[in-house]
């Protein structure tokens, strides 16, 4: 098992509150997405194959996700890293169910989050409100700079209550290898439903249908020949 | 006309704009749901990115600026790579000495639209579409620094060039955006991206799920499959509030007390 150094643990929590801020706030630039966010949090740690591994199977949940407007969903981002950090540096059959449990527990942790900056701002709006109506930049700039602090600062605490549970069940927890291929098995499961339902979900009736099912027989065809 | 009873030139927006003005705008369109909040939602953040716009209005016209001011950090909600459209309009608008109302109108007007066809262009078409794509070159055994890497340059390209775009696009059209949006190429563009994401993400379920149960076996496979097929028809009949999310977390606690039962 990898032993993290706090040059390590201090890397992936900012990486945690790079992924976090561009989810929503800035640059938006698919930081965020778990396959990215996963693999880089695996170079990371020293365990690019755990990184990437994680980072697909979340990212089969996070397909199924629109991220549209006020919609309170995942995040994934620094649920990611806090999974890789739990699964770097064992077996991928072993690691990846536990390491998608703590991930889908702090997605979904980071949707709350996410709805109590949301909250935050519109009163540091309501505050500003007579600045805004009178068009004092400046008081736009404030709020902006602290609208992305806060979410900042959310990155910052999810990432750390994340990889603070990841160190915790490295030291602490400890599944039997049936249990841990279990949930492993489990969780790919959960995956395939999620990008399965997301994708019918999506595409309708319409013409993007047609293109799914033949996208689906050929990367059977394909599947099945490597 | 101005509020003064002068002329403005609409050098702050339009193709005589200054190149940094412009260029800061962009930059700060990065950032416009900074400050997403339930009131306003990304009226804050548009307010940010049209202030180096609305540069030069404070010289020409001082109590216009403010009131351009003002109106920019009204409710605005759009899918953020293409509210560069609205700022850019409502700018030059600005400048044109279009009566505030109805620059407030536009931008209401522009809101529905921008969000529903950003939406099926980049967040249900171009981003499922590369991520497929990146899937499926990860289990392929692609070197995952190429399948990344080629990820994010090709989104972020393609997502800077639509920005600049846009704010171009709306900053020439100025009040006749609308139309100048429905004669460019986004609406072929999003029948187009669809289906390539449908098929994207065809591919790469069946390609991912193949690369976790590799050596396995047929039992593990068929396990894989029932959970999978039982959260598809849990979700059918139990209706949208029944995530896969809260699928899992079930079948997550399900594991867990059967396995330990069985001990």
């Amino acid at each position: 098992m990898i032993e993290f150094s706090a040059v390590t643990i201090v890397a992936l929590l900012a990486w945690g509150v790079a992924v976090a801020l561009d989810l929503v706030s800035v640059p938006q630039a698919l930081l965020s997405r778990p396959v990215v966010a996963g693999s880089v949090a695996g170079w990371i740690a020293g365990d690019v194959d755990a990184g990437v591994r994680v980072g697909v199977l979340l990212e089969l949940f996070a397909l199924d996700v629109l991220p549209i407007g006020a919609v309170r969903y995942p995040d994934y981002g620094p649920a990611t890293v806090a999974g890789v950090a739990l699964a770097a540096g064992r077996p991928w059959q072993d690691g990846l169910g536990p390491a998608a449990v703590l991930g889908l527990l702090v997605a979904v942790l980071g949707g709350w989050s996410l709805q109590l900056v949301r909250r935050w701002n519109a009163e540091a709006v309501q505050r500003h409100a007579a600045a805004l109506a009178a068009g004092e930049s400046g008081a736009i700039r404030r709020l902006q700079y602290f609208g992305l602090g806060r979410d900042a600062l959310r990155g910052a605490v999810l990432t750390a209550v994340g990889l603070a549970l990841a160190v915790g069940a490295r030291a602490l927890v400890r599944l039997d290898d049936a249990m841990a291929m279990a949930l492993t098995l489990v969780l790919v499961g959960c995956g395939v439903t999620a990008v399965v339902g997301g994708a019918l979900r999506s595409a309708g009736r319409g013409l993007r249908i047609s293109w799914l099912l033949a996208g689906f027989a050929v990367g059977g065809i394909v599947a099945a020949l490597v | 006309m101005t509020s003064n009873g002068a002329t403005n030139t609409p050098a702050g927006a339009g193709g005589a704009a200054p190149v940094s003005g412009r260029l800061r705008a962009l930059l700060r369109l990065l950032a416009i749901q900074g400050t997403w909040n339930y009131e306003r939602m990304q009226g804050v953040g548009m307010g940010y990115a049209a202030e180096p716009l609305l540069a030069d209005l404070k010289t020409a016209d001082p109590a216009r600026h403010a009131e351009a001011v003002a109106r920019s950090v009204e409710f605005f909600n759009a899918n953020p790579n293409l509210a560069g459209l609205a700022l850019g309009a409502t700018a030059r608008a600005e400048y044109d000495a279009v009566p505030g109302a109805q620059i407030a109108r536009l931008r209401t007007a522009l809101c529905s639209p921008l969000g529903a066809m950003g939406d099926q262009l980049f967040w249900a078409g171009l981003v499922p579409a590369l991520v497929g794509v990146a899937l499926v070159a990860l289990s392929l055994g692609t070197a995952w620094s190429v399948a990344i890497g080629g990820l994010l340059l090709v989104y972020n390209t393609v997502r800077l060039w639509v920005g600049v775009w846009a704010l171009r696009t709306g900053a020439q059209a100025g009040m006749g955006v609308g139309a100048a949006i429905g004669a460019s190429w986004m609406p072929r563009a999003i029948a187009l991206v669809g289906p390539v994401a449908g098929f994207a993400v065809g591919i790469a379920a069946p390609i991912v799920a193949n690369w976790y149960l590799r050596g396995f076996g047929a039992r593990a496979a068929l396990g894989v499959a029932i959970v999978a097929a039982a959260g598809l028809l849990a979700m059918r009949y139990l209706g949208p509030a029944f995530t896969t999310v809260r699928f899992a977390l079930g079948a997550i606690g399900l594991t867990v007390i059967l396995r330990w039962l069985i001990r």
